[in-house]
């Protein structure tokens, strides 16, 4: 299969353009192998940085963590000794033995501590020495001992520093007080040897690879190493051990937070109740070995990943080479070339590929060849019709002029026809409201002819009742005249009674005479005619006052007379004035009743005149409408003309077109090659 | 030499700090309101300072308007512990928290769900600290040391050799180990060839250290200087030291809290030095963390804050004759 695809290829023509599609293939791959080259580098270095400063925070936390514990196992190992000691010390104060007793007391514990055989000791200020049964123990001038020394500051037992023993064992011993009241003050104390704690030093690091020692911070003294040769001898910056340099400044300056120093990881923690600091480290390349392991297996994988990359790029470009030439045919054909032929040595797809290719071109030059024919007739026709549209375009141009002048006569018309409506329609408004002012006009000429009515019916009230008031008069006028003749009857009257009075009083006076005649006898007569006389004197005045009134009676009654008569005499005036205006009223009415009855005539007229108006303006305006609508049917008609002419115009167009159209096609046809001049491989 | 670099730099550090903190509130910065907070505060038994630092903090709680549940002083861990299980289930916002051990950090703050604890006073250890939700309000034990030991050394006219005596509060509590180890680093930083012919615990009890002093005395050692790691223990000390006919006028005895009793006995020519613990700037501190932390969530600009955020520092005061008026 490949021998025949190298076949194929070397015998297709055009190698210039199998070098253009290579070099898009190429320049994709060149685009794709440095990104995926940058991703791995860049995965690498970013994978190794985080692993990096996780797993050196990781070291860092562990190694703090390991520490930490190493220094509670110390510490939890020294105070577990510790309150042994102290409970027998306090065993003592309890007891408060005598030399002897205390001797006892202390034989009791030796043994009992793996930790501290010889048990808890003692010595006083004054030399004596206390020593249970069965220790090792020689002790020489107590007093001068360090833990002697040390346990006099204090009564609760603590720890003091390191020393070497007899034996040349480095213990550390608790002491203090015993206090038990006696003036000779005693000290006990017990030692533990650093042994244990070395164990714990050396072998209790809790993480992988690291290593610990303890020093003591007071003097700088190793305490325990995994190198037996340091142990006891001092930290100082001149330590070839960079660790050991490095610890000295850090402890002397009081800083124990976790640090790098030459390559090392170190954690500091002092140990709670002494002056010790536990130093623990572990050496970077440990740490970060797991790092280096994984940069290589990342860069293995990138390196994989690439030559994988690689190989399908080979592969893909072995498989589709054949098709190159079927696309260099394919690249010919569409810059117009059917004289092609392909040939096929190929027996598979794109063999199968190739052949219906060349099919496809032979068909296509048959086609191309009709295509052409076909195009030289229509080009022909399509002039035939570009002319006959032409022809259509200038009647219906025509056309359309026409219809425009028609529809500007009939717009005139639908103006004039409106104009005469809108005046009709004006009239008739006029005309109904003259017709509504004279409605109120008759209404108010109404309203004069009732209340003129009025006026009349109440002077005829008024004429009536100025009769009744002069016969009242009259009446008057008799009474007081018959007043008069009874006043006159009364003077008579009182004349009598006057003269009357006058003979009375005569009488009176011939009484009293005749009675002082008498004498005595008449005295009681002549008192009676004394009074007779007083009565008619009275009587005679009494007249002579009624006779005065009278008088004044008759005055007044010729006043009253006299002013009724002048009543009358003017009543007499009025009446005939009111009747003169009642006939004037008269007068007047019956010319309201003429023009009221004159008005209605009119409003009568009026409202003909409105009815008739108001036709004539609902036929103009139903003319107008109708004159619109002819407008309306005239301008559609022009619209019409003139969409006929478009068409027509398009029609026109489009023909002229289909002419180029036919002109381009047979061009384009042209450029097709069908024919090959050499002839040699059709 | 170099250690007393780092003291005075920090000394001046801590007053720039201070002064900016004073620049600072005039600004009006100001704590979080608490309103409407509920905190518990769970003591250890009391003593004179402790009673000072409840005050302080009951003070600063109640001019914040926060609501103070004050437990009844505990004994022992246990009885912390059954406190703080109550304050994670009582719908408290954060507890303030006297140790009575320090050590028992971890169960306290296990017990105490997801309620943030600010211990106060006594210093837990450092792995137990977390940023705004398990925080420490308390002095730099060391300079309460350091200022003891500079005052004893400028008295007794900076001198090559002495002898003197430490007594410490309890094992293990972050004020006995500091202060202690804080004097004790002095003299060695300053070459000065200190022996401690006494040095041990007396449980901050007057009459503990009395006893204990009684025993040195057999000893039949001379001592120059007296250092105690509270005022209780120095006053204790002090009397200690009159009934058997030794100055204290020449012997100085140093305490530390600055409490009545000490400064009462600084002007009785008793004590001459004391440092002056605020139990007062520590409670108000320990309620402005804790709202801090119940409301915001975070301590970040609570003043004096350490570098890694876990402890709010409040400063020391040194107090001797000069200015011990100040501080009664």
């Amino acid at each position: 299969m490949k021998k025949k695809d190298k076949k194929s290829r070397a015998k297709t023509p055009g190698t210039t353009r199998r070098g253009r599609t290579r070099k898009i293939k190429d320049k994709l791959l060149q685009l794709i192998m440095p990104a995926v080259l940058i991703t791995i580098i860049v995965l690498v270095v970013i994978s190794s940085l985080l692993t990096r400063s996780g797993m050196q925070e990781m070291a860092e936390a562990t190694l703090e963590s390991s520490v930490a514990n190493q220094a509670d196992n110390i510490e939890a190992w020294l105070s577990e000794n510790l309150e042994n000691f102290s409970a027998i010390k306090l065993a003592i104060e309890g007891v408060k033995p005598d030399d002897a007793g205390l001797v006892q007391l202390l034989s009791a514990f030796v043994g009992t501590n793996s930790n501290s055989s010889n048990g808890v000791y003692a010595a006083s200020q004054s030399g004596r020495v206390y020593v249970g049964e069965g220790a090792d123990l020689s002790i020489s001038d107590p007093t001068g001992q360090q833990w002697f020394k040390e346990g006099l500051t204090r009564v609760t037992m603590a720890y003091g520093e390191p020393y070497q023993n007899a034996d040349g064992t480095y213990v550390i011993s608790a002491s203090g007080i015993i206090n038990d009241g006696s003036e000779d003050l005693k000290v006990a104390a017990a030692d533990v040897t650093l042994d244990k704690i070395s164990i714990i030093v050396n072998s209790g690091v809790k993480m992988k690879n690291a290593s610990s020692f303890l020093v003591n911070k007071n003097n700088n003294m190793i305490l325990a190493h995994r190198e037996s040769s340091l142990v006891s001898t001092t930290l100082s910056s001149s330590s070839s051990d960079p660790v050991l340099a490095g610890a000295y400044e850090k402890i002397t300056g009081g800083d124990y937070a976790t640090t790098q120093m030459g390559g090392y990881t170190v954690a500091f923690e002092e140990v709670d109740g002494t002056n010790w600091v536990l130093v623990s480290y572990i050496a970077n390349s440990i740490i970060l070995q797991d790092v280096t392991k994984l940069i290589l297996i990342l860069l293995l994988v990138g390196l994989v990943a690439v030559i994988i990359s690689v190989l399908i790029r080979l592969i893909v470009g072995r498989v589709i080479r054949p098709l190159a030439s079927i696309t260099e045919n394919i690249a010919a054909m569409s810059s117009g070339d059917f004289t092609i032929k392909v040939h096929n040595t190929s027996n598979d797809e794109i063999g199968v590929m190739g052949d219906q290719v060349d099919e496809f071109v032979g068909s296509m030059r048959n086609m191309l060849s009709s295509i052409s024919d076909e195009s030289v007739k229509l080009k022909r026709q399509s002039d035939n019709s570009d002319a006959v549209s032409r022809s259509m375009f200038d009647a219906s141009q025509t056309q359309e002029e026409a219809m425009a002048n028609l529809n500007h006569t009939v717009d005139e018309l639908a103006l004039a026809v409106n104009e005469i409506a809108q005046n009709a329609t004006t009239l008739a408004m006029v005309v109904s409201d003259t017709k509504e002012n004279s409605d109120k006009a008759s209404e108010s000429m109404k309203e004069t002819v009732d209340i003129s009515q009025k006026g009349r019916a109440d002077m005829e009230h008024l004429s009536e009742a100025m009769d009744k008031i002069q016969e009242a008069n009259t009446e008057l006028v008799d009474s007081i005249g018959k007043v008069g003749k009874a006043s006159e009857e009364i003077t008579e009257i009182v004349g009598m009674i006057s003269d009357i009075a006058e003979e009375t009083n005569l009488l009176s006076l011939n009484a009293s005479i005749e009675a002082a005649r008498a004498g005595d006898a008449g005295r009681g007569f002549a008192v009676v005619a004394t009074e007779i006389g007083g009565l008619a004197k009275n009587s005679a005045e009494s007249a002579q006052n009624i006779s005065n009134l009278i008088d004044q009676v008759r005055a007044l009654i010729a006043d009253v007379v006299a002013q009724a008569d002048a009543s009358a005499q003017s009543i007499q005036e009025n009446s005939e004035l009111i009747a003169e205006a009642v006939k004037t009223f008269d007068t007047i009415f019956s010319n309201i009743q003429t023009t009221s009855d004159v008005i209605d005539e009119m409003i009568k007229g009026i409202s003909k005149v409105d009815e008739v108006s108001s036709n004539v303006a609902a036929i103009s305006e139903e003319q107008a409408a109708s004159a619109d609508e002819i407008l309306e049917t005239s301008k559609n008609m022009v619209e019409q003309a003139q969409a006929i002419t478009a068409s027509s115009q398009d029609v026109a167009d489009n023909s002229h077109e289909l002419a180029s159209t036919s002109d381009t096609l047979t061009g384009y046809v042209q450029r097709f090659k069908i024919t090959k001049e050499e002839g040699s491989d059709l | 030499m170099r250690r007393h670099f780092w003291r005075k730099a920090t000394a001046l550090l801590l007053s720039a700090v201070m002064t900016a903190g004073v620049f600072a509130g005039c600004g009006g910065s100001g704590g979080a309101s608490g309103k409407g907070l509920k905190i518990m505060y769970s003591t250890t038994t009391l003593d004179d300072f402790r009673n000072l630092l409840l005050e302080g903090v009951k003070s600063a709680a109640s001019s914040e308007g926060v609501t103070l549940d004050v437990m009844e002083e505990c004994s022992t861990p246990d009885a912390q512990v059954a406190q703080i299980k109550q304050a994670a289930s009582g719908g408290y916002d954060a507890v303030i928290c006297l140790a009575n051990d320090p050590t028992t950090a971890l169960q306290l703050e296990a017990v105490a769900g997801d309620l943030p604890i600010v211990f106060v006073n006594s210093l837990p250890a450092s792995e137990h600290l977390e940023a705004d939700k398990y925080m420490y309000v308390g002095s730099q034990e060391r300079d309460a040391g350091t200022y003891q030991a500079e005052y004893v050394y400028k008295k007794l006219g900076n001198p090559k050799e002495l002898n003197a005596l430490i007594f410490e509060g309890q094992p293990g509590h972050s004020g006995t180990i500091g202060r202690t180890e804080a004097v004790k680093d002095f003299f060695k930083d300053n070459g000065v060839n200190a022996n401690f012919v006494f040095c041990d615990y007396a449980n901050w009890s007057d009459t503990e250290a009395a006893e204990r002093f009684e025993i040195f005395l057999k000893t039949n050692q001379s001592f120059d200087a007296v250092f105690c790691n509270n005022d209780t223990m120095a006053t204790g000390i002090v009397k200690a030291m009159e009934s058997h006919g030794f100055s204290t006028a020449d012997i100085p005895v140093c305490g530390v809290d600055a409490t009545a009793a000490g400064c009462q006995s600084i002007v009785d020519g008793g004590m001459q030095f004391t440092v002056y613990q605020s139990a007062k700037g520590q409670g108000e501190m320990s309620i402005k963390t804790a709202i801090a932390l119940a409301t915001k969530g975070t301590a970040k600009d609570v003043e004096g804050l350490s570098d890694d955020g876990t402890i709010v520092w409040v400063p020391f005061e040194p107090v001797d004759a000069s200015n011990v008026k100040d501080y009664m």
